[in-house]
C-alpha cells in the first residue's frame, strides 16, 4: 500500500488544459446553463455538452425509483453545487492532529502507514516530483503496452474519438435516473482502453490515477478491452474516506471486445454515518459490461458502510460463449440497508453466468439481494448457476432475496439456490473453546463464509477484505 | 489442580448433574465411564462453559480460581480443553488459520508473542505426524468432509498443539476402529508429561488398554457412584452396567 | 383504468344481505385499489388486458351440471354452475362432525365468514368479497376424523362472469379432505376464493384442480390459517388458461405447525399460468415444504412467485422452497422469482429455482436407449411432474390424475 502512495505524492499534475475560471466552485442548483459551464471548465468537445444535455433533458421527465427495502429521505438536487474547486493547500488540515479521531483509530486498525493516512484525511501534502519516481516507471510500462489510463477528462482531450465510440453504449443516457443524471453532471472518473491482443501488464487502481478532489460524487468509468485483451482493474479502498458529499451516484462502462477479458474489483468501505446512520452516503451506481463472442467480464465486490447501496452490475452476455461472472459480500450492521445484486442478460448461444452472493447483516440492518437471470430466446445452450447465501448476526437484523428469473429458451439451463442461516452455537463454542473471544470467532466464522468471494479478489484486496470485515464487525457480536 | 465439589447442573429443563464430586491432580488420568444418559458429556460441556448449560449449585475450582465465573474463551486460556464426541464444521475457515489464531489468542492470554508463520508450521507438521494427519489436511476447512476417524484425530492434534493443562476427551473413541483408537491413543498418551491431567469419557472399556488411567469413576444418574483403580475398568467389562441398578436401589 | 373494475363496483353497491356490513369494508378498500398494471409487482408478468374492459353477463341461475366422476374417491359434492349451488344440500347425507351452511343463509356474525384468512391485499380477492352471493360454509366439528372427502365442484360457461366463496373450519384436533375442483373453458370471468382456519391440531388433505383451459379467466385463492401443531396437505394442480391466476396463503399464525404445498402446472400452447404463493411464518417452530414443478408448451407462458416471509420472532422455523420448470419449445416462457424476506435469525431456510436441469445420467441412459435428447429430457421431466402426483395421499384422485396429466402431456409434446 505505501509503495502507491509514494507514487500518489509523486504524480505530475497536469495543468494543460484547465482554464482560468477553474479555481470556482459553483453555486447550488441545477439547470443547463449549469452543465454547459462545467462542460467549458472542462474544455470538453461540443458533441460532449449535447450529449449531456440529452441526459439532462431526459432526466427531468423521469421519476426517482421507489424499492421497498431501502428507505431514505428524498434528495433535494436543487441543493447540491456540480462543481467544486480542488480545496487549496490553505483550506486542508494542515495534519492528522486537525483530523476526526474516530476516522484515525479506523486508520490505524487498518495498519495503514501515515503518509496514506494524511492522503486519505485530505492532509495538504506538497507534491514532490521525483522524476525517477515509481510512478513514471509505472506509466512508461503501461504506455509501452499501449494502454491508455487517465481521468475521462483528459481522455476527452486526448482521445475524444475513442470516448464518443463508446460512452454511453452500454449504459444509454436514459437507462435509469441515477444514470441520467450521471450523465449529465459526471465531473470526472477513469478511462481506460488495452488495444488488441494486449495483456495489461499490471493491475490498474485508482490510485494511479490524478486524482480531482471531490469528484467521487459523480463519477464515470469507461474501460474497453479490444479483441483478445485482458485487463484487471481495483476500485476503492478500505479506509473510509471523509466525504461531505452524501450523494454518489456513478455509472461504470465496461466493454470487453471477442476473446477480451475484464476483471473488475472493489473493495468499498464508505462512511457509515452515526449509530443513527445519520450522515451516511448514498450510493446509488449503475455498473454494466457487454460481452462480445467469447469475452469475459467478472465483476467482484466487497462492500459495506453506505447508509443505502442501490447497486446492480451486469453483465450483457451478447457474444456467443461470452461469460459474466459476478462475486459480492455484502455486510450491513447498524442501521444500513443495501439492495444489490445483479442482472445477467443471456442473449447468445452457450453463454454462461456464475453469480455468488453473500450476505451478512448485523445489527439493526436489512441486506437484499435482488437479481435478475434472463435467458433471451436466443440464448440456446446457456447456462446460469446463482447461489445466495444469507448470514444473520442477531435477531434484530433482516436478511432478503428476490431473484427474478425469466426464461424463454428451452435448452437454456438456469439453477438457483439460496440459503439463510446464523453463525451456529456449535460453531461458535468450538472457537471459543479453543481460547478465541466472541468476536474474533465471527469474524473468522465470517471471513469463511465469505472465502468464495475473496478468492475471486486479486491478492492484496483480498487481504484487505479480510480485514475490512473484521472490523466492521466490531460490536455487533453479543 | 481442579477440584469439583457437589456440582449440580441442568440442561434444559432436565438436572443432570446430581451432586457430582472430583478431585483432579497435575499429571492424572482419570476415567469416566457409565452408561448413556448419565451425564459423561454434560461434564465436559459444564467444565467448558457451554452455554444452554446451567449450574444450580456446587462449586469448580481451578487452580484456587472459580472456574464457573469465567467465560468459555477464558477457561480455555486458563488450561481446559474439550476434544468434542461431535466436532462441528466451519467451512470455509482451514484448519491452519483456525489453529493459528487459537494458538497465538492462548499465547496472547500467557503474556507470549505469536508464533510466525514458519514456527506454526513447524509445530502444526509435528502435531500432524503425531496423529498421522497428512500435511496437506492443514487447507482442507475445519472438520470439512472428514470422516469420523478424521474428526477424532484432529481434535487430539488440536489438543497436541494447545498445551493444556487438562484435557477433557469426551467418547474420543467412539465410532472408531482399532487401529484409529490407537493412533488416538498414541496420540494423548504422546501428551502425558505428569503435569498435564487427563479426563477420558468412554462408555466402553476398550480405550482404557491403551491409554491407562490413573483412575477410574462410574458415573450414573449424575453422580460418580463408584471409583477405583484400572481394575474397575475391567469389571466393567465382564460385567456391564447392570450392577448399578442393584447399587443404586440401595442407595435410593 | 378499468371498466370492468368501474362495474364491479357500481354492481357491489346494489348487493344486499346479511353480509353487507363486511361487504361494505372490502368495498372501501377496493375503491382505494389502482388497477394493476406491468409496474404493479403482483402483477408483473400477467396482465390483466383480457379482464380490463370485460363484459359479460350474470348468471340466470338456471343451469345445473353433473360433478365430474372420480372413480373410487366417493366425494360427497358440492356443485356450484357459474356460482350459483346447484346441489341441495338439505337431501345431502353428511357424514358425523361436519355442518355444511350456505352462504346466503344467514347464521352468525357476519365477520366471522369472511376475511378471517384471506389477505385484504388481493385485489380480486376483494371483488369476491363484495360480489360473491352464494358459497359454502363448512365446519368440522372438534375432534371429528372425517374419512369422505367434501368436493367443491365449480364450472364456468362461456360466456358469464361468476364469483364463489368457501369457508371451511377444522376444529381442534379434528380431520378432513377437501377438493376444490374447477374447470372452464368458453370465454368466462370465474373467481374463486376459499378460506381455511385449521385449529390446533387439526389437520387438513386439501387439493386445488384448476382446470381452466381456451378462453377461460379464472382467478383465485387458497387461503390458509393454521393454529399451533396444525397440519396441511395442499397439492394445487393447474393447466393454464387465457389467464389463470391463484394466489396461496399459508399462515404459521401458531407454532409447531406444518405445511407441505405441492404444486403442478401443465400450460398447453398459448395458456397463461401465474401463482402467487406467500407463506408467512408468524409463530416459532413452524416447518413448510413446497414443491412447485412446471412444464409449459409452445407460447404458453408460466408465472411462479413463491414468497417466504419469516417475522422477527418466528424462531427455529424451517422453511424450504423448490421450483423446478422444464420449457417445451423457444416460444414458451417462464418466469419465476423464490423470494424470501427473514428477520429471524435461528431459522433454516432455503430455496432453489431451476429451469431445464439435467439428471445427467439418467439421461445418458436414455439416449443409449435411442431416445432423442430432447425427447428424452420431456420424458425426465415428465416424471419430476409424475413425481408430485404420486405423493397425493388420496390414492383415487391420484389414479383418476396421473393418466389424465400423461395424456395431457403428451397432446403439449406433439404440439410442438
Amino acid at each position: 500500500m505505501s509503495e502507491q502512495i509514494d507514487q500518489a505524492l509523486a504524480r505530475k499534475y497536469d495543468a494543460g488544459f484547465i482554464s482560468e475560471i477553474e479555481s470556482e466552485t459553483f453555486p447550488i442548483g441545477l439547470d443547463e446553463d449549469v452543465i454547459a459551464r462545467l462542460s467549458a471548465i472542462k474544455g470538453e468537445p461540443e458533441w460532449m455538452l449535447e450529449w449531456r444535455l440529452k441526459a439532462y433533458r431526459t432526466w427531468l421527465k423521469m421519476e426517482e425509483p421507489d424499492w421497498a427495502h431501502v428507505d431514505y429521505p428524498k434528495v433535494d438536487y436543487q441543493s447540491i453545487s456540480y462543481y467544486s474547486a480542488p480545496k487549496s493547500m490553505k483550506d486542508k488540515p494542515k495534519s492528522l492532529d486537525e483530523v476526526d479521531p474516530e476516522l484515525l483509530r479506523t486508520y490505524e486498525k487498518l495498519g495503514i502507514p501515515l503518509h496514506e493516512q494524511e492522503m486519505l484525511a485530505g492532509v495538504a501534502v506538497d507534491a514532490v516530483f521525483d522524476s525517477v519516481s515509481v510512478v513514471t516507471t509505472f506509466r512508461e510500462k503501461l504506455e509501452e503496452a499501449g494502454v491508455i489510463f487517465c481521468p475521462i477528462s483528459e481522455a476527452l482531450h486526448k482521445y475524444p474519438d475513442l470516448v464518443k465510440k463508446y460512452l454511453g453504449t452500454v449504459v444509454p443516457r436514459g437507462d435509469n435516473f441515477f444514470a441520467a443524471l450521471n450523465s449529465a453532471v459526471f465531473t470526472d472518473g477513469s478511462f481506460v482502453y488495452i488495444p488488441k491482443g494486449v495483456r495489461c501488464p499490471m493491475e490498474l487502481s485508482t490510485y494511479f490515477r490524478i486524482n480531482e478532489q471531490n469528484t467521487g460524487q459523480f463519477e464515470r468509468t469507461l474501460i474497453v478491452a479490444e479483441e483478445g485483451s485482458h485487463v484487471s482493474y481495483l476500485e476503492g479502498c478500505t479506509a473510509p474516506q471523509r466525504d461531505e458529499n452524501q450523494l454518489h451516484a456513478a455509472v461504470v462502462e465496461l466493454v470487453a471486445l471477442d476473446d477480451a477479458e475484464i476483471k473488475y474489483s472493489t473493495v468499498q468501505n464508505w462512511y457509515p454515518g452515526d449509530e443513527n446512520g445519520k450522515g451516511g452516503i448514498y450510493n446509488f451506481v449503475t455498473k454494466r459490461g457487454l460481452c462480445e463472442k467469447n469475452a469475459k467480464i467478472s465483476w467482484t465486490q466487497v462492500e459495506t458502510g453506505s447508509a443505502v447501496t442501490w447497486k446492480y452490475p451486469s453483465c450483457i452476455l451478447k457474444g456467443d460463449n461470452s461469460v459474466g461472472e459476478f462475486y459480492s459480500v455484502a455486510l450491513t450492521r447498524g442501521r444500513q440497508q443495501a439492495d444489490t445484486g445483479t442482472k445477467m442478460i443471456h442473449l447468445g448461444k452457450n453463454t454462461k453466468s456464475t453469480i455468488i452472493s453473500k450476505g451478512i447483516s448485523a445489527g439493526r440492518s436489512n441486506n437484499a439481494y435482488r437479481g435478475l437471470v434472463r435467458m433471451g430466446p436466443g440464448a440456446e445452450g446457456a447456462r446460469n448457476f446463482t447461489e445466495c447465501d444469507s448470514l444473520l448476526i442477531g435477531d434484530q437484523c433482516g436478511a432478503h432475496t428476490f431473484p427474478y428469473i425469466e426464461s424463454s429458451n428451452p435448452t437454456a439451463i438456469v439453477e438457483h439456490e439460496a440459503t439463510t442461516s446464523k453463525v451456529s452455537d456449535d460453531q461458535l463454542f468450538l472457537c471459543r473453546q479453543r481460547g478465541l473471544d466472541p468476536e474474533k470467532a465471527v469474524s473468522m466464522i465470517v471471513n469463511g463464509f465469505c472465502k468464495e468471494v475473496f478468492r475471486e479478489l486479486p491478492m492484496e484486496f483480498a487481504v484487505e477484505a479480510g480485514k475490512l470485515l473484521e472490523i466492521s464487525l466490531e460490536g455487533s457480536v453479543g | 489442580m481442579l477440584s469439583i465439589k457437589d456440582l449440580h447442573a441442568r440442561v434444559e429443563e432436565t438436572t443432570i448433574l446430581k451432586g457430582l464430586n472430583l478431585e483432579i491432580k497435575p499429571g492424572e488420568v482419570h476415567a469416566i465411564m457409565g452408561p448413556n444418559g448419565a451425564g459423561k458429556s454434560t461434564l465436559g460441556y459444564v467444565l467448558s462453559g457451554r452455554d444452554g448449560y446451567e449450574v444450580e449449585s456446587g462449586s469448580v475450582e481451578m487452580d484456587g480460581k472459580d472456574l464457573l465465573d469465567m467465560e468459555v474463551e477464558e477457561r480455555a486460556q486458563a488450561g481446559i480443553f474439550l476434544a468434542f464426541q461431535y466436532p462441528v464444521e466451519i467451512p470455509g475457515v482451514s484448519n491452519m488459520e483456525f489453529m493459528k489464531e487459537s494458538v497465538n489468542a492462548m499465547r496472547e492470554a500467557h503474556g507470549e508473542s505469536a508464533l510466525s508463520s514458519a514456527e506454526f508450521l513447524k509445530k502444526a507438521k509435528e502435531a500432524c505426524k503425531q496423529v498421522e494427519l497428512p500435511l496437506d489436511f492443514l487447507k482442507r476447512g475445519v472438520n470439512e468432509g472428514f470422516s469420523g476417524g478424521e474428526k477424532k484425530r484432529n481434535e487430539i492434534m488440536q489438543m497436541i498443539m494447545l498445551e493444556p493443562k487438562i484435557a477433557i476427551l469426551d467418547e474420543s473413541d467412539s465410532g472408531l476402529d482399532v487401529d484409529a483408537l490407537q493412533v488416538v491413543a498414541k496420540g494423548v498418551n504422546s501428551q502425558r508429561d505428569g503435569k498435564r491431567s487427563f479426563i477420558v469419557v468412554t462408555h466402553y472399556q476398550r480405550l482404557l488398554d491403551y491409554i491407562e488411567p490413573d483412575y477410574v469413576h462410574i458415573l450414573s444418574k449424575g453422580k460418580i457412584v463408584k471409583s477405583g483403580g484400572p481394575e474397575l475398568a475391567k469389571e466393567v467389562e465382564a460385567s456391564g452396567y447392570a450392577w448399578l441398578a442393584e447399587a443404586e436401589g440401595a442407595d435410593a | 383504468m378499468s371498466q370492468w373494475l368501474n362495474h364491479v363496483l357500481e354492481r357491489a353497491s346494489t348487493v344486499d344481505d346479511w353480509l353487507s356490513p363486511v361487504r361494505a369494508q372490502a368495498l372501501d378498500t377496493l375503491k382505494q385499489q389502482q388497477w394493476p398494471t406491468r409496474r404493479t409487482e403482483a402483477w408483473r408478468y400477467t396482465s390483466l388486458h383480457p379482464v380490463a374492459d370485460l363484459e359479460l353477463k350474470s348468471s340466470t341461475g338456471n343451469a345445473t351440471a353433473e360433478a365430474p366422476v372420480i372413480e373410487g374417491l366417493n366425494s360427497l359434492d358440492l356443485v356450484f354452475v357459474d356460482g350459483q349451488l346447484s346441489t341441495d344440500i338439505s337431501k345431502l347425507k353428511l357424514p358425523e362432525g361436519i355442518t355444511i351452511s350456505e352462504l346466503s343463509a344467514p347464521s352468525e356474525p357476519a365477520e366471522a365468514i369472511f376475511a378471517q384468512v384471506k389477505p385484504s391485499r388481493h385485489l380480486f380477492g376483494l371483488v369476491n368479497d363484495v360480489l360473491a352471493q352464494q358459497g359454502v360454509v363448512i365446519d368440522i366439528a372438534a375432534g371429528a376424523k372425517v374419512e369422505q372427502p367434501i368436493r367443491i365442484v365449480n364450472f364456468a360457461s362461456a360466456g358469464i362472469e361468476s364469483h364463489q366463496r368457501t369457508l371451511v373450519r377444522v376444529g381442534e384436533n379434528a380431520q378432513a379432505t377437501i377438493i376444490e375442483h374447477g374447470s372452464g373453458s368458453g370465454n368466462s370471468l370465474n373467481t374463486v376464493f376459499a378460506e381455511y382456519d385449521i385449529a390446533e391440531k387439526a389437520r387438513l388433505e386439501h387439493y386445488r384442480f384448476a382446470l381452466h383451459e381456451g378462453e377461460a379467466i379464472h382467478i383465485g385463492g387458497s387461503h390458509f390459517k393454521l393454529h399451533d401443531h396444525a397440519r396441511l396437505n395442499s397439492t394445487l394442480i393447474g393447466y393454464g388458461s387465457q389467464l389463470t391466476r391463484l394466489d396461496v396463503d399459508i399462515e404459521h399464525a401458531g407454532e409447531h405447525a406444518f405445511a407441505k404445498f405441492n404444486n403442478v402446472y401443465l400450460l398447453a400452447p398459448r395458456q397463461h399460468f401465474d401463482l402467487h404463493s406467500t407463506i408467512e411464518h408468524a409463530s416459532p417452530n413452524g416447518t413448510t415444504e413446497e414443491n412447485a414443478r412446471g412444464i409449459i408448451g409452445d407460447r404458453a407462458k408460466a408465472v411462479f412467485n413463491g414468497r417466504i416471509h419469516i417475522h422477527r420472532h418466528a424462531q427455529k422455523t424451517l422453511a424450504e422452497l423448490n421450483n423446478r420448470n422444464l420449457l417445451l419449445t423457444r416460444g414458451a416462457q417462464i418466469n419465476t422469482k423464490p423470494e424470501l424476506e427473514i428477520y429471524a435469525d435461528d431459522v433454516q431456510c432455503a430455496h432453489g429455482a431451476t429451469v431445464a436441469e439435467i439428471d445427467e445420467e439418467a439421461l445418458y441412459y436414455m439416449l443409449t436407449r435411442g431416445i432423442d435428447r430432447q425427447q428424452a429430457l420431456v420424458m425426465l421431466n415428465f416424471g419430476f411432474v409424475q413425481e408430485m402426483v404420486f405423493q397425493m395421499p388420496n390414492k383415487a384422485l391420484a389414479d383418476w390424475l396421473q393418466p389424465i396429466l400423461k395424456t395431457r402431456f403428451e397432446s403439449m409434446m406433439e404440439k410442438q
